[in-house]
């Protein structure tokens, strides 16, 4: 009993305290606004849903350390469990954005939901194409093609080093479509230069446990594992985390990062990092893109599909140790996917019936 | 003898009521909450705007009135509550049961099934899959109660490994569901879900379903068993003093297995509600709800008793409501876990409140002694 006079207590101390507080003022420069709504991982994730974020900061002319204009043009709120998506997104649509953003295919059954109650407001996801309402704007990336240069960018690498049947390997986080494609496209990367490579891959079946990845990179590493990519999320951290260990004892052994360019992550002395490319997928051009749509008025419910040759995916060249012969070899590799000479298959069965990857791997088409 | 000084004993009453120590611990707790965010350099006035708006409805930022804010919270407390009474049920027989989160996981895992596969009959339908998810959280906490009733597993081992492979076991099944891809399964017929227009005409859309009856009726029936049953008895006589229980002829290893049994069935409950209240589909589970987990902390605040469980239980799916709102007036989602955190350290200070009540009272008797 005593607990529901506080909660009065609170209720009246509220309505005293604040009521006829004063409005937040709406924005009348044309600027428009934004949320974004994460899953659990938040925006700290180093990859994804950070990558979202550095979009939107970018547009409005703020940097990552300074976000000044933040809780007047946009913000962020991250769920914490599964069940906040829907209120979440309702919240959003009550406090009246011009457009709110959500990250992953998790989110594609809260929005189907929610997006048609809303039908004035513009929603944004990324990852999904078959939410088809007339008011969200839908972002698919040929993961594939990015994985593709890293992929080979690791091999060649390994080739330019001289070493003897080199080994790679995969950390995903939860299977399915999308990560798929990440996966079979390093495979196509790491086997046009290396036909018989062996190459090992593990799920941790979660974005946001970096321990997994870590203790499997420990693994594979010590088994002669050259390169690992990993496309996981926070998850993924585990693996430049262990490379990162080992380089500094020496060992010649590589992380690849993924979604952002995670060279910073992997820095272990100096300005030497664990980290030899990342594959970009730049989520970032679609907040800008569907930024500049609400800004120009031409924001409708479409799928935009952001491949290598819109400049939606691609791969990092931080890394000095790169070397220049890789970096100009993944290059023409580059301007022969947008040209069509190379040919990537994103799903494990197109790639197995065109014997482009290795059978008792464990990707999941859908 | 000496006039009783009424300030003092009213201290001293204050001390000695659990409830009271309770209300105090959640206000220091969000005292010291409030401190930490103008520490940060945040308004904590908006930490207050945020949580009023999850209690009323009202924003005050805008003057908008919106009714769905308080079904939500209304519906996020239901799991709270539930695993609340999980931990608190075993607790009263003096159990420490830590695996509600794998009893949580094994009903919402059943609650799916019967869901997907269970027959399309109005009414019938989700009242099976509820009586399922309830069957399976009493079997997973049985289990424990019986290691532990007959062979002394320790049964804070047992239940954290048995989260484990409820988490685990739960993949494995739901990835054989209708339509299931590695994240979800197809949708529940509407039959399965728990649905109720009443409550969504009332409060503006929200989640709030059936389940929130559930739960009502779940808090009566722990009121119940606990205060006015021979079996309730037999479980508060066996968590007092084991040995003594049994030398008064309580069963005590059969209570112990029946109350992890009790246990488990209402954080079964919890799950099966969260499957088929607020979702529309079943999922593929990637990590922990933590809801069995919180339960623990909403069992500690509660102090094991039916309402006091259930107004912490409250407590918390407010705090989670007010959560997301405090994040779209920048304040970090993370105070929350810290004010719920506070609010469990603050709680030890039931036992130091009572060990200075036993220190004044032994000092009084010296004095009274010393006097004659």
């Amino acid at each position: 009993m005593k607990k529901l006079l506080v909660f009065a207590l609170i209720l009246i101390m509220g309505a005293t305290l604040f009521a006829g507080g004063a409005k937040e003022a709406a924005t009348t420069d044309g600027t428009p606004t934004i949320r974004l709504l994460t899953d659990a991982t938040g925006i700290d994730d180093k990859s994804f849903n950070a990558a979202a974020w550095r979009g939107i900061v970018e547009f409005y002319g703020d940097t990552l350390s300074n976000t000044s204009k933040r809780g007047r043009y946009y913000d962020v709120v991250t769920a914490q469990t599964q069940d906040m998506y829907i209120p979440n997104l309702k919240q959003a649509a009550d406090e009246g954005y011009d457009v709110i953003m959500v990250t992953g295919f998790t989110w594609a059954d809260a929005l189907g939901e929610v997006a048609p109650l809303y039908p004035d407001q513009n929603f944004v996801i990324v990852d999904v194409d078959w939410v088809g309402q007339p008011n969200v704007m839908e972002f698919i990336y040929s993961e594939e093609q990015g994985s593709y240069l890293v992929g080979l960018a690791a091999a060649l690498q390994a080739k330019a080093e001289g070493i003897a049947n080199p080994k790679f390997g995969f950390i995903g986080g939860v299977p399915g479509a999308v990560i798929t494609k990440f996966e079979m496209g390093y495979v196509q990367g790491i086997l046009s230069v290396f036909p018989n490579a062996q190459i090992v891959d593990y799920y941790a079946n979660d974005w946001g446990k970096p321990e997994l990845a870590k203790a499997q990179a420990k693994n594979w590493y010590d088994s002669g594992v050259y390169a690992i990519f990993s496309a996981a999320g926070g998850t993924g951290n585990g693996t430049i985390a262990q490379a990162k260990e080992y380089r500094l004892q020496g060992k010649n052994i590589w992380a690849i990062g993924v979604d952002s360019d995670q060279f910073e992550d992997g820095i272990y002395e100096g300005k030497k990092s664990a980290v030899l490319t990342s594959m970009l997928k730049k989520v970032e051009n679609s907040s800008l893109y569907s930024l500049n749509a609400v800004k120009n008025g031409t924001f409708t419910g479409e799928v935009v599909k952001m491949t290598m040759e819109d400049d939606g995916v691609g791969y990092s060249t931080a890394n000095t140790e790169l070397k220049a012969d890789v970096v100009k070899a993944v290059d023409a590799a580059k301007a022969d996917i947008i040209s069509g000479k190379i040919k990537i298959y994103g799903t494990y069965k197109d790639a197995l019936a065109a014997g482009a990857a290795p059978r008792g791997l464990a990707a999941l088409d859908d | 003898m000496k006039p009783v000084d009424t300030r003092e004993s009213f201290t001293s009453r204050m001390l000695s009521s659990d409830g009271a120590v309770s209300v105090l611990v959640v206000l220091l707790g969000f005292l010291v909450g409030t401190i930490l965010v103008a520490l940060v350099g945040k308004n904590p006035l908006n930490m207050y705007k945020a949580i009023f708006q999850s209690l009323s409805g009202y924003n005050i930022d805008n003057g908008k009135m919106n009714v769905r804010y308080i079904g939500e919270t209304l519906n996020y407390a239901v799991p709270f509550i539930l695993c609340g009474f999980s931990m608190a049920f075993a607790a009263r027989a003096g159990l420490f049961n830590i695996g509600g989160e794998g009893q949580y996981i094994m009903g919402l895992t059943v609650a799916q099934v019967i869901g997907l596969l269970g027959p399309n009959v109005p009414g019938l339908h989700w009242a099976l899959a509820i009586i399922g998810a309830m069957l399976i959280g009493a079997a997973w906490g049985g289990i424990v109660g019986i290691l532990k009733a007959k062979y002394e597993v320790s049964e804070v081992v047992s239940t954290i490994m048995l989260n484990y492979v409820a988490l685990y076991l739960s993949r494995i099944i739901c990835l054989q569901l209708p339509g299931a891809s590695t994240y979800k399964t197809a949708n529940f017929p509407e039959t399965a879900l728990l649905s109720n227009g009443f409550f969504q005409a009332i409060t503006n859309n929200s989640m709030l379903n059936n389940g929130f009856f559930l739960m009502g009726l779940a808090v009566v029936v722990y009121w119940f068993i606990m205060e006015k049953t021979n079996l309730g008895f037999g479980l508060r006589a066996t968590g007092f003093n084991r040995e003594a229980a049994r030398c008064s002829g309580i069963p005590v290893v059969r209570s112990i297995a029946i109350s992890m049994a009790i246990a488990g069935a209402f954080a079964g409950l919890a799950g099966g509600i969260v499957a088929l209240g607020s979702f529309r589909y079943g999922r593929v589970l990637s990590g922990m709800d933590n809801y069995g987990f919180n339960g623990i902390a909403v069992a500690l605040v509660g102090n094991n008793t039916a309402i006091g469980t259930m107004l912490a239980g409250f407590l918390f799916g407010m705090l989670k409501n007010a959560q997301a709102l405090m994040q779209g007036k920048q304040i970090p989602k993370e105070i929350t876990f810290i004010i719920q955190g506070l609010i469990v350290v603050f709680i030890a200070l039931r036992s130091a409140i009572a060990l200075y009540l036993a220190w004044r009272s032994k000092r009084q008797l010296q004095k009274e002694v010393l006097a004659k």
